[in-house]
């Protein structure tokens, strides 16, 4: 695979406030990436370094194998920043060829890029409209309809879903997850669940610092499992316990019980006994996942 | 750092600037604005002004009044409504040209549009594109006015249709280096300013302070008079005149506009989106 973003020894600083601190991270073509982290803790300068909006304090950071910003980037790299508005004197159409003509676009070929993209987003009905004529989740879904113009590598959204309704931030999932071949997407968002079910990598910020997930990588010692029932079972944790193969059973949340596992059941895999064991107890499961959440992970 | 430019990109740019004023409600509007304005120039000054010129009676009183400006030769035009006009002009089109040319990048910084266009297109490119779509938006409003002028005097005297023509090329020449360093000073202060009214308060404050600073240090040292050379339009009195060193009238502004240029780029592509 090949590296598409390196950052080594990265440090940004405003004034007093350190928002970067040595931040080292390799990112390659695949899989979308998660850039999580609470608020303040230095995602969008993050995100602002690799596009090219702000140069860091210090420290060498590549992008496509040059500095961000550079012409070799154009149309290569796109970018949804939050907050970033379209011009609302334009058409949504007018804009989108504007833009398809700053990535080398003909004139043909920016007005099939522009309806292609507004195509993808679920847009079109909207292709003639002036962003201000439109919702805030419609605006958000034209500003990821830019970014998909020229079918770019990399694709950066801060907050892609943020004020979509469920069935919009759905749609932009499973657009992520259809285009996640061709283009590398970095995905910001608060919405962990989102994040878990797209990313094969977390790049977990937190006051500045990096520490780094893979979500799809193999637990080493031990298995976890995660076990979200309909209620709370006071009995669950002792039951599971008593079992030879179940190291620990925390109840990491409400309802909600992170099952530490080592080696094999004598009869049945870890997850069919669980299963089996709600079951036989009448306990009312909603979800057992295999491994522990990001959520868990992360906090 | 490099220099990353691409003719391709910057004529978007460019080109987009004319679309915008062209195609849009709110440059519509300022489009509409202008030709009223210019509506009323031609009509009241230009037009019974270059009759006044014109007519015998006044024509001695013309002369001592335009002598004593050091205007004389205007008089010698072949039509007196481009004399009128070019004096309108030559200082109405650099202050217009301030407020036409206030929001280049401002307005698209703050909404972040300028992110969007910064992912394809270099911040030299940006500066430059938006400063030539300027210049082409007062290039046509010039040429436009200009027309007007020429309509009028050959409407007056179908004969002065050739000369005033080629006198006509002549002025729009002028008037477009005039007014690039005060449109290169705008695109300087919008590398760094978030709105063009700012950007308007600064361009007030600029050639309010400017040369009183200069002035005042001048007086101190002599060889900062130099500096002088730093306000756009020092060369217009001259070049209203037609009085001068051709090519300092021609050197000053385009060394101006070079310098703001490059002023605003490096600012530019240093400063944060």
């Amino acid at each position: 695979m090949s590296c598409l973003i390196k950052a080594s020894a990265l440090n940004k600083s405003f004034g007093e406030k350190q928002a970067l601190a040595d931040v080292n991270f390799e990112i390659h073509a695949g899989a979308p990436v998660a850039l999580v982290g609470p608020n303040g803790a230095g995602k969008t300068t993050l995100f602002s370094i690799l596009c090219g909006y702000i140069k860091p304090s210090s420290g060498q950071v590549s992008v496509l194998g040059v500095t961000p910003g550079k012409s070799e980037t154009f149309g290569r790299l796109a970018a949804l920043p939050q907050d970033a508005q379209l011009d609302p004197r334009f058409s949504v159409l007018h804009q989108l060829k504007f833009y398809a003509r700053l990535q080398g676009f003909g004139r043909k070929e920016s007005q099939y890029e522009a309806e292609r993209t507004i195509d993808l987003v679920g847009m079109s009905a909207s292709l003639h409209q002036k962003p201000d004529g439109l919702s805030h989740g419609m605006r958000k879904r034209v500003t990821i309809a830019q970014a998909l113009i020229g079918s770019p590598e990399i694709v950066m959204l801060d907050e892609a879903t943020a004020g979509l309704d469920p069935l919009h931030a759905r749609e932009v999932r499973e657009l992520v997850a259809s285009l996640s071949g061709e283009t590398t997407f970095i995905l910001s968002s608060h919405d962990l669940s989102e994040l878990e079910r797209l990313c094969g990598q977390v790049l977990y910020l937190d006051q500045g610092s990096l520490k780094e997930h893979h979500t799809n990588a193999l637990q080493e010692q031990f298995r976890y499992f995660t076990l979200r029932m309909e209620q709370q079972e006071p009995e669950l944790i002792e039951v599971l316990t008593s079992r030879d193969y179940v190291v620990e059973v925390l109840n990491s949340q409400d309802k909600e019980y992170q099952i530490k596992v080592a080696g094999e059941s004598a009869d049945l895999a870890p997850d069919i006994e669980i299963l089996t064991l709600c079951h036989q107890k009448n306990w009312r499961y909603r979800q057992l996942v295999n491994g522990k959440t990001l959520e868990n992970q992360l906090f | 750092m490099y220099w990353q430019f691409s003719f391709q990109r910057a004529w978007s740019l460019a080109s987009f600037e004319l679309i915008r004023l062209f195609f849009t409600k709110r440059g519509a509007l300022a489009l509409a604005a202008f030709v009223t304005v210019w509506c009323l120039i031609l009509y009241y000054p230009v037009s019974s002004a270059a009759a006044m010129v014109s007519s015998e009676t006044f024509k001695d009183m013309a002369m001592q009044l335009f002598g004593t400006l050091g205007l004389s030769e205007l008089l010698t035009w072949p039509a007196p409504e481009l004399a009128i006009y070019w004096l309108v002009a030559a200082y109405s089109f650099p202050v217009f040209s301030l407020y036409a040319a206030s929001d280049q990048t401002c307005a698209d910084r703050t909404r972040g549009t300028l992110r969007f266009i910064s992912l394809r297109a270099s911040r030299t490119e940006i500066l430059l594109g938006r400063f030539f779509g300027q210049v082409m938006i007062l290039f046509l409003l010039m040429l436009f006015t200009l027309l007007a002028v020429v309509v009028m005097a050959v409407y007056r005297d179908s004969g002065v249709f050739v000369d005033t023509g080629i006198k006509g090329l002549g002025l729009l020449k002028e008037l477009v280096i005039a007014v690039l360093p005060f449109i290169a000073l705008m695109s300087f202060f919008n590398s760094f300013i978030r709105s063009s009214r700012l950007a308007l308060i600064a361009c007030l404050l600029f050639f309010g302070l400017a040369p009183v600073f200069i002035a005042v240090i001048e007086s101190q040292l002599s060889i900062f008079s130099v500096l002088n050379y730093a306000l756009p339009g020092i060369q217009l009195s001259d070049v209203i005149n037609r009085q001068g060193s051709g090519v300092a009238n021609y050197l000053i502004p385009l060394g101006q506009t070079c310098c703001y240029l490059l002023a605003g780029d490096l600012i530019m592509r240093r400063s944060s989106l």
